[in-house]
């Protein structure tokens, strides 16, 4: 099916001809030697990309080489669209290889590209020294498993406030939270798979078995639907006033991101920023620091509203929160108008199955949601808790675990 | 019907009623010259799976859809076995025992989308539409059969490709995609047309509309992408609307014949109340003061 011979190796792109199966050749992906010019240039261009955070395997670079070898190299816009379909694979990397394009191949002036680099770099040192500093206690720690601590000492610890946790009590409670992420909302999948409870025969198998008993069906194999996780939207405030609960709730968190696929996290201050791949990847702790850099612009108060908006008409949009389990997590105080709160609180409430709202404030008996923020946000509101210790982070996962959809259409 | 260059392409899919920028008919390009799967992602309504049909009818192959939806798995996508008449074979052959060779047979097998594209012997254009709608399970069973283009039934045997079908797969970026798939697909983010290539898409799909109604309605849907709305109007809705305002006999928009018709454009009734009074008025008067420019 390939049949590289018969296609000469034109620099002016002329090859003789693409369908599907057709004579273009999927094999040798360097057309020609990897000394030339414009593989060396492809190669650089791949280096400057990665530079700037687009990951571009060796792969994607060969298809961009093989691409340019089918295409018109006098036309600009062939030349950038091959590169681009090659080796960019994510709608959120366009913007930065533009940039990286127009400095390189036309070099043109244009703004610093390695701005989030920096940002990344800062974080990472960030966490190293967190790390570093911390590092001893932890090790010291190992022993000391939940179980083995007496009783009442677990007790006060489940309800001590995160805020005014030591640093070894903190680290004693992450241990914890891996256990309580483990419950999760559920709901029916539409795939079937073997179960002898199930309430449809398994055909297949049942045809395999009666074979054996000469097209008997003496026995009934039965399938069923799986339960699997839903979908879970975190979105957890990190300003100045949430500091010990979102470090909290973002180990949490984590230990969810953990224990299976379909979860999303955000975090917002003064903007939103998306979370979910430094949670599986790094340190809880690196992912705050990233956050916080991002979300939040120190000295101005939180925006919930534009925040909430953000989220909705960027991932609301792409149906994320579409049958998702939605969790905010902020104290409610809103700097801007609390009918922007409302507004979005009700778009998303129409697309979430159900909108949890957790507010360390609530922790103090005496609390009243009386904060603009809050109040506009809680008619939208289907379970509303406090979160500020590790026993109602239990309840958040009891919560969670067998959380309804109440609220209309 | 092959293409040597991407004009040549480009010519085929205007013939076919379609016109595509330069980017997306150098990514169709590209897939047909690399031999790889193309993802097409971009907001709804930017015309993704017309793109596969028009590439079919371009190529003059047959187009093989699959259309994604959570929970398909390989018995809706790739094959199933005829269970009833198995069982009914087995029955018949009363008391001469069947073997498995004659009941796993190649008239027992129902052939789904995917088998029916590896195994064919005409040209293919196998459109995988919205695989962000399918569970991750199964995006790692296509992935199987992407990287290989072969397909394993245990009763049979593997099935290899005689000619890789072109592969057109779309996106509404409902989640993310798997990594490993993105890698071996070319990828193309499709964005709104310009406001020229609008119209002239409009002119095309509703033949004899006047052009300076075309230019109004063109005009008027890029002024509601701008609004924050939860779904923003696409070419697919453009077009239904300048239908729906030529069948009105219409050579001009005003505030009445769009309150009446704005019912194809946005499909939510909170996009709808969002566009009243004032943003209408306005919204109406810069298509006006587009058409009068053009």
């Amino acid at each position: 099916m390939t049949e590289s011979s018969e296609r000469p190796r034109l620099r002016s792109g002329r090859s003789p001809g693409v369908g599907p199966g057709g004579a273009a050749s999927a094999d040798s992906p360097l057309a020609y030697g990897p000394g030339t010019a414009i593989v060396r240039h492809v190669v650089t261009f791949g280096r400057v990309l990665r530079e700037v955070g687009i990951e571009v395997g060796p792969g994607r670079v060969a298809d961009a080489v093989r691409g340019l070898d089918a295409v018109d190299l006098t036309r600009q816009d062939d030349v950038y669209f091959t590169l681009r379909q090659t080796l960019v694979s994510r709608h959120d990397e366009l913007e930065l290889f533009d940039r990286a394009f127009v400095a390189w191949f036309l070099r043109g002036p244009v703004a610093p590209l390695v701005r989030q680099k920096q940002e990344r770099r800062y974080a990472d040192r960030i966490v190293r020294d967190t790390l570093e500093s911390g590092a001893d206690g932890d090790e010291g720690e190992n022993s000391s498993t939940p179980r083995e601590l007496g009783a009442s000492a677990h007790e006060l610890l489940r309800a001590k406030d995160f805020a005014e946790m030591t640093p070894e009590e903190f680290a004693r409670v992450r241990r914890l939270m891996a256990v309580i992420a483990r419950t999760r909302p559920r709901r029916t999948s539409r795939r079937r798979s073997p179960d002898p409870r199930g309430d449809r025969l398994d055909l297949r198998r049942l045809l395999r078995k009666s074979l054996r008993s000469g097209g008997e069906p003496l026995e009934q194999p039965w399938k069923a639907r799986k339960s699997v996780h839903r979908k879970l939207v975190v979105l957890c405030d990190v300003s100045g006033s949430m500091d010990a609960y979102a470090r909290a709730l973002l180990f949490y968190l984590h230990a969810i991101v953990g224990s299976g696929g379909g979860v999303e996290a955000f975090a917002f201050g003064t903007r939103l920023t998306r979370l979910t791949p430094d949670l599986a990847t790094r340190d809880p702790e690196a992912a705050l620091a990233r956050a916080t850099e991002i979300a939040v612009d120190w000295g101005s108060g939180t925006r919930i509203g534009a925040s909430l908006g953000e989220f909705n008409s960027v991932y609301g949009r792409r149906a994320l929160s579409r049958g998702a389990v939605v969790v905010i997590v902020s104290d409610g105080w809103e700097r801007d108008d609390p009918d922007l709160v409302a507004r979005e609180m009700a778009k998303l409430a129409r697309a979430a199955y159900a909108v949890v709202w957790v507010n360390p404030l609530k922790g103090n008996p005496e609390y009243q949601p009386l904060a603009g923020g809050m109040r506009a946000a809680l008619p939208f509101v289907d379970r509303f808790l406090p979160g500020h210790n590790l026993r109602s982070l239990e309840e958040l996962g009891a919560v969670l675990a067998g959380i309804e959809r109440r609220h209309a259409a | 019907m092959s293409f040597r260059t991407i004009d040549e392409l480009e010519e085929a899919l205007r013939a076919a009623d379609y016109l595509p920028d330069r980017g997306l008919a150098t990514a169709l390009f590209l897939s047909l010259a690399l031999e790889k799967p193309l993802l097409l992602e971009g907001e709804a309504g930017v015309g993704k799976t017309e793109a596969a049909k028009t590439l079919a009818t371009a190529l003059g192959a047959r187009l093989i859809r699959l259309q994604c939806y959570e929970g398909l798995d390989v018995s809706h996508a790739v094959y199933e076995w005829n269970y009833p008449r198995q069982l009914l074979h087995i029955r018949a052959a009363q008391e001469g025992t069947v073997s498995e060779e004659e009941l796993f047979g190649p008239e027992f097998l129902i052939r789904r989308p995917l088998l029916e594209a590896i195994d064919s012997d005409e040209p293919v254009v196998l459109l995988i539409d919205e695989i962000d709608r399918a569970d991750e399970e199964f995006e790692a069973f296509l992935l199987e059969i992407l990287s290989d283009f072969q397909i394993t039934i245990p009763e049979v045997g593997t099935i290899r490709a005689r000619r890789r079908p072109a592969v057109v797969l779309t996106s509404n970026r409902t989640r993310e995609l798997h990594d490993a798939l993105k890698r071996r697909t070319l990828f193309h983010w499709i964005g709104h047309p310009s406001i020229e290539r609008e119209v002239e898409i409009v002119k095309l799909r509703v033949p004899g509309i006047p052009e300076r109604l075309a230019t109004e309605a063109a005009a008027f849907v890029r002024g509601l992408r701008g609004l924050d709305l939860a779904k923003p109007p696409g070419v697919a809705e453009t077009i239904d609307w300048a239908h729906a305002l030529s069948a009105l006999g219409r050579e001009e928009i005003d505030a009445e014949v769009v309150e009446q018709t704005l019912g194809s454009v946005l499909k939510y009734r909170e996009d709808i109340e969002a566009v009243r009074d004032e943003t209408l008025v306005s919204l109406i008067e810069e298509a006006r003061a587009s058409a009068d420019r053009s």
